[in-house]
């Protein structure tokens, strides 16, 4: 699935290891979700929705 | 502090399974196997223990195989989704493939082309040992997979 996490986790100058703090998952989690290799779940994709103040449709895309 | 004020305040919700938590299980799975060789040991060596003690003897590795058991489900319910998931595919990878290794031994035995390691096809030992082997291999895979 492409998503938008790498652009809005550079916006805001995060690193991996820093998102999946925020997060609460493993900095692979992200990487994988950014890379496009894994889908998140969907509370975890309602978390980055939250996290970025972003509707998640917007973040994710089919 | 609900969720979404602890994620705007940036602290950290971490639910990873810590070093503590997994130094508790891999000791847990030592004290299994070592008591597991002990009993096989003791076992092996003192046949002329009734059959009541030699089946308690036999049956103590269940104790500190529960308690393994506890804790690898309490690391499992730590770790997060990505890492679940690759412990699922790998504990699959490791069930299948010891079934499949196992019927192919039973099928060899039936038909007579004995494998001199394994006369009575794989017993508890040698399956747990494949188990643990197959099952590295599928961390190994999708760790690989998902990097």
């Amino acid at each position: 699935m492409k998503n938008k996490l790498r652009e809005l986790r550079a916006a805001r100058e995060w690193s991996q290891s820093d998102l999946a703090e925020k997060l609460g998952v493993s900095r692979q989690t992200i990487n994988a979700i950014e890379t496009e290799k894994y889908d998140p779940s969907l509370p975890l994709a309602f978390k980055i929705g939250r996290l970025f103040k972003q509707p998640i449709e917007t973040i994710f895309e089919v | 502090m609900n969720e979404s004020t602890r994620q705007e305040s940036g602290e950290s919700m971490d639910c990873r399974p810590t070093l503590r938590e997994q130094f508790k299980f891999n000791i847990w799975l030592a004290v299994t196997t070592a008591t597991y060789l002990v009993t096989l040991f003791l076992v092996q060596h003192f046949k002329e223990w009734s059959p009541l003690v030699q089946v308690s003897v036999t049956l103590l590795p269940v104790l500190p195989g529960l308690m393994y058991l506890g804790k690898g489900l309490r690391l499992l319910r730590q770790m997060d989704e990505l890492q679940r998931r690759i412990q699922l595919e790998a504990w699959f990878f490791a069930a299948i493939g010891t079934v499949i290794v196992s019927a192919v031994i039973n099928v060899f035995n039936a038909h007579g082309l004995v494998w001199e390691t394994f006369p009575h096809g794989l017993e508890i030992g040698g399956t747990y040992l494949l188990m643990f082997f197959l099952w590295t291999l599928g961390v190994a895979f999708s760790t690989r997979r998902y990097q």
